[in-house]
Order: structure tokens, then C-alpha cells, then sequence
């Protein structure tokens, strides 16, 4: 079991460091399809596919980026209290809290799946001038959530390693 | 259930939560999808998803990452630094010159981006070491410095105004020019204070000596040319988004690109400044959208409960209240609600609740963003919970104590809360610019 899980951590912990620091570059992919769209509507005619471009890659840019946040404890705390605790204390405490996060994450993936089944069912399309099919960013979204939902399990073994005084 | 019984639950369940520590964003969201679960069965599993689709329809959102990248860019590279030294030279010869200087650099350095952060990190690494070691007080220092960088949410442009014009369904562009006015007002008022204060008290902050005071005059002016930077910056973004030749998104890419080359071109960009800056506009960017995200979840299940009209209706026929009174006392418990809550958590979570009880009582929207954006700035600044005193702590020199920075920020308060008082009560003050740029 021990070796499973120290196997389960450093696996999903690497693909979520490189899929986020892939996604970090992400920026300037912003920047310049952003750039494009100002610089097509300046000297020639403006581009159809720069708005809603722009748009899926900043889902990509912050769903994709979200793991590596979570692994690198960038995200906000309300510290009243926490901010009090010993490591140890916090550990016990997150081991539990956790499970929030996995229910919202697992219902978020749900929606996602439905939704993404009934992109490629119907060939659904946006609705716009460039109608470009929505199936891409969804099932992006969708992997996004899961390789969240597998760092959330992970954060649980390092929080009940932590616990038990264990290194994995 | 009454739709009020299970709002009041709802707040109590997320409040408990957020109270254990856990991240904000699974807080937020997990209430969110537990209630809608709960209300409408299996029909209410699409909705914390559908959020997501919604965020990304969004389009102003797309400037969050440009303007966070922007503001890592300007404190990561350190191009402000010459611009502290031309206050520094300019400013100096007066007593509390030097402080009455930040103020001027963090709003250059807020007309640049859109957090408080950039401000922070920029007064906190060059502007505050200087001032300690000219012998000013380090309370009026530690004020200055926090009560400066705040400006950044208010001057345009602002990350906060964005995220208020996307719940409040307000234009972004009306609410950044309604923030300007109140903001270059409350800048002057920070500088009044500190005039009038040094003026009475000079050991708080002493003139520069006679020696440091004889620049050359040529050495004066050629540093004047550290401000064309902000200038430059601000006008490559704005000149074309004015004109109309690109939105506003566009406009925000042009700026971040520009302050990128301008890192470039002085020479400050090096591996360390890039990783560094692309890695925090990742972290901080997540941070919000995961909070938008769940937020927009936990604003759906209360717009299908109908509980902000419940409340009106709570306030105005059984309580029989004004609309004034009721906008009074909201934004009182605002700003208690501010001391003790998470700011970003208050920013997404209070704001659908309060915005649109505020439109049904006939304010005006654009008005009330920019009441909002005082409070929320107040509520940076004010213990337990800051983010403003967390990244101070974290910045400041040794010497500073965590009480210095509880208590520097006490007078800069009272001049927020004066200046959210006359911009209540003189709404044309933020509303005069942007009627007189879109012809209301």
C-alpha cells in the first residue's frame, strides 16, 4: 500500500508540474493572439477566430495551470486560525476539509462529462461567426478538473503521510 | 424552506468552512454544489460547470492575466526604481517630502496595473528602506506605503473594477474612468494628511539635508525622463482603446507587451525576472478563476432562489427602511464584514448579494463600483485579515513589527472612509468623467 501511494504521489505530481508549467507559458499564447486581433483590426480586416481563440486559452491557461497551484499551496486561505496551527494540526484538519474539495471538484467533473458527450453527440457549435465546435475546450476543461481531482488525492496522502510521520 | 433560510445557511455553512482553513475556492464551491444538488436533484449537477462556459463567455476577464502579468513585470524588474528616485530628488527638500512622493510614485505605479500588490512590492523594497534611513517614522512609512498601493485597485486600470463590472453586469470601461477622479482625490488627501502632519511634527518625517538636497539641475531634469515610462506605458495602452481602434482586452495585451519591452530594453529582464513573473501571474490568475469559478456556482443557486429580493423586500416593507438608510447600513457591514473576511472571498461571495439589492433600490451602478472599490480597499488595510498587512509583513525590514503595521494604517483609514463619506454624498465626483466621455 505504502508503495502504491508514495507511486501514486510522485507520478501524479510530475505530470501536474509539467502540464503546469506548459500551461504557465500559456501568456503569451494570450498575448499574442490578443496582439493579432488588435493588430488585424488596425491595418486590414478584423480576424473572426481572435475573440473566442482568446477565450479557450484562458480556460486552458487557468484550468491546465490549476493542479500545479494546488501542489504549490498557491491558492488562498482564510488564516484566522490556520495560520495558528502547528504542521501537524493542519494536516489532521485539511485531511478532512479535503473531501470539500473533491465533492465540488467530482460534481464540477459530472457537469463537464455530460456536457462534453453532448458537444461531440450533436456537433454542437458556438454561436458565433467563426462557429468553431465547442467538443476541444470542454474536453480540455474536463481533463483539467480530473488531473485536479487527482492532485486533491494526492494532497491527501502527503496530509495523512504527514499524520502518520512518514516520508514518502 | 424560505429562499432567506437557506441563503442564511448557505452563508453559515461557507463561512464555517472557510473558518477550518480550507482553500477559499473549494469552500465557495462546495456549497455551491451541495445547495444546488440539494434544491433541483440531478438538473442541478450541470451548474457549477456551466459556470465554467459562462467565465469563459466573459470577455473583459481576459484582461485579469494581462494586467497581474503586467504588475509582476513592473516589481519584478525593478523598472520603477528610477521613478522613486525622481520623487526622491524633486520631493525632497520639504518636511515628509519623501512620503508625499510615494503617493505620487503608487499612483504612476497604479496607473500601470491593476492590484495592490505591484504597488506593495515596489514601496516596500525601494521606497520604505530609503525612508527608514532618512529618519522618518517608520509607523508614517509603513502607512504610507499601504495606504499608497491601495490606490492601485481604484486608479485605472483595476482587476477589482472588473470583476465588479462582471457581476454587476456594468460596462468595464464607464467604471475605470469613474474610478480615476476618486482615486487622484483620495491620493490627494493621503498627501494633505502627510503635509499638514510632517508640517506639525517633522521629526516624523525630517526634509533631506542640505547636501543631499544640491542636485544639479541637469541631474534633476535628466531624471525627470524616468516618468515618460508610466506615461509611455499607460498612453500604448489607453490612446488606442480611447480612440476605439482596439477593446479594451486588446488594449491590455498592447500594455503588457509594452512593459515586457520596456524590461527588456532597460536591461532588467534576465531569467530569474521571467520565471519569476510567469510563474506568479500563473499562480495568482488560478487563484481568482478557481474563486470566480466557484463563485459564479454559488451566485446561480441565489439567483434561482430569488434571495436578493426576499432581502429587499425584508428591508423596505417590513423594516421600512429608505433606500439611503439601507445603502448606509450596507456599507457599514461591509466594512465590518471586510476587517474579518477574506478579501477575495468578499470581493465575489458579498458582491452578488449586495450588487444587485443596490440596483433594485435605483442607485447607480457605476457609483456604487466605486463605493465598493473604497470599502474593499479599507478592508485590504484592516486587521485580522489584509491582504495588504500579510504582504507587508512578508516585506518589510526586520525592525518593522507586526504591531507598527497594525497601527500605521489607522490615520490612512480614516481618510478612506472620509473619502468614501464625499463621494457617497457627491455621487457627480465619480460619475462626472465617464458622462462626460459617453455623452449620458
Amino acid at each position: 500500500m505504502r508503495r502504491f501511494v508514495s507511486r501514486y504521489v510522485a507520478v501524479v505530481d510530475a505530470v501536474n508540474y509539467r502540464v503546469g508549467r506548459v500551461a504557465m507559458y500559456g501568456i503569451f499564447v494570450l498575448i499574442g493572439i490578443l496582439l493579432w486581433s488588435s493588430v488585424s483590426k488596425v491595418f486590414f480586416l478584423p480576424s473572426l477566430w481572435t475573440l473566442e481563440m482568446a477565450q479557450f486559452a484562458m480556460v486552458a491557461y487557468y484550468i491546465l495551470g490549476g493542479p500545479y497551484c494546488l501542489q504549490q499551496g498557491s491558492d488562498v486561505r482564510m488564516d484566522l486560525f490556520y495560520s495558528a496551527w502547528t504542521d501537524r494540526q493542519r494536516a489532521w484538519v485539511d485531511a478532512f476539509t479535503i473531501f470539500f474539495l473533491m465533492f465540488y471538484l467530482g460534481v464540477l467533473l459530472y457537469g463537464g462529462i455530460d456536457s462534453t458527450v453532448y458537444a461531440f453527440e450533436y456537433n454542437e457549435r458556438s454561436y458565433s461567426a467563426w462557429r468553431p465546435y465547442m467538443w476541444p475546450i470542454k474536453l480540455v476543461t474536463c481533463i483539467g478538473v480530473l488531473l485536479m481531482l487527482l492532485q486533491a488525492v494526492s494532497e491527501l496522502f502527503k496530509d495523512v503521510a504527514k499524520i502518520k510521520g512518514v516520508s514518502l | 424552506m424560505s429562499p432567506e433560510m437557506i441563503a442564511i445557511l448557505m452563508f453559515s455553512s461557507m463561512m464555517l468552512m472557510l473558518m477550518m482553513g480550507q482553500r477559499v475556492f473549494a469552500a465557495i464551491g462546495v456549497v455551491a454544489a451541495v445547495a444546488s444538488l440539494s434544491l433541483w436533484g440531478t438538473g442541478g449537477s450541470d451548474l457549477p460547470f456551466s459556470a465554467a462556459m459562462k467565465l469563459m463567455k466573459w470577455y473583459p476577464l481576459l484582461t485579469l492575466p494581462m494586467f497581474i502579468f503586467m504588475g509582476y513585470i513592473l516589481s519584478e524588474s525593478r523598472i520603477a526604481d528610477d521613478l522613486y528616485k525622481m520623487f526622491h530628488v524633486w520631493m525632497g527638500s520639504i518636511n515628509g517630502g519623501l512620503a508625499i512622493g510615494t503617493i505620487g510614485l503608487m499612483v504612476l505605479v497604479s496607473a500601470m496595473n491593476g492590484l495592490s500588490v505591484a504597488g506593495m512590492a515596489i514601496g516596500a523594497t525601494i521606497a520604505l528602506p530609503e525612508l527608514l534611513r532618512r529618519g522618518y517614522d517608520k509607523r508614517m512609512v509603513t502607512g504610507v506605503v499601504q495606504a499608497g498601493s491601495s490606490l492601485g485597485i481604484l486608479v485605472p486600470p483595476s482587476v477589482v473594477l472588473v470583476l465588479y463590472a462582471m457581476i454587476a453586469r456594468q460596462p468595464v470601461g464607464q467604471l475605470w474612468l469613474a474610478g480615476l477622479v476618486p482615486g487622484l482625490m483620495m491620493a490627494t488627501m493621503f498627501i494633505l494628511y502627510i503635509a499638514i502632519r510632517c508640517h506639525f511634527q517633522p521629526h516624523l518625517g525630517p526634509a533631506l539635508s542640505k547636501e543631499e538636497r544640491d542636485v544639479p539641475l541637469a541631474e534633476k531634469l535628466r531624471l525627470l525622463r524616468a516618468g515618460v515610462v508610466p506615461i509611455l506605458i499607460f498612453a500604448t495602452m489607453m490612446v488606442p482603446f480611447v480612440n476605439g481602434w482596439t477593446s479594451l482586452v486588446e488594449s491590455s495585451a498592447i500594455g503588457a507587451l509594452t512593459a515586457f519591452m520596456v524590461a527588456v530594453v532597460k536591461g532588467r529582464m534576465n531569467r530569474s525576472v521571467f520565471e519569476a513573473s510567469v510563474r506568479q501571474t500563473l499562480a495568482i490568475s488560478c487563484m481568482f478563476m478557481w474563486i470566480i469559478l466557484a463563485a459564479m456556482a454559488f451566485g446561480a443557486v441565489f439567483d434561482g432562489l430569488g434571495a436578493v429580493g426576499a432581502i429587499e423586500g425584508l428591508f423596505t416593507d417590513q423594516l421600512h427602511l429608505g433606500p439611503w438608510t439601507i445603502l448606509i447600513i450596507m456599507q457599514l457591514s461591509f466594512l465590518i464584514m471586510g476587517t474579518f473576511l477574506d478579501d477575495t472571498a468578499m470581493l465575489v461571495i458579498v458582491a452578488p448579494l449586495y450588487v444587485p439589492l443596490v440596483g433594485l433600490l435605483g442607485f447607480d451602478l457605476v457609483w456604487y463600483g466605486v463605493l465598493y472599490t473604497i470599502t474593499t480597499q479599507v478592508a485590504y488595510m484592516t486587521p485580522p485579515f489584509g491582504y495588504n498587512l500579510f504582504l507587508m509583513r512578508a516585506m518589510a525590514p526586520p525592525e518593522i513589527g507586526l504591531r507598527d503595521i497594525y497601527s500605521s494604517i489607522l490615520p490612512f483609514v480614516f481618510v478612506m472612509i472620509l473619502a468614501l463619506a464625499v463621494v457617497m454624498a457627491f455621487p457627480k465626483i465619480a460619475l462626472w468623467l465617464p458622462d462626460l466621455v459617453y455623452n449620458k
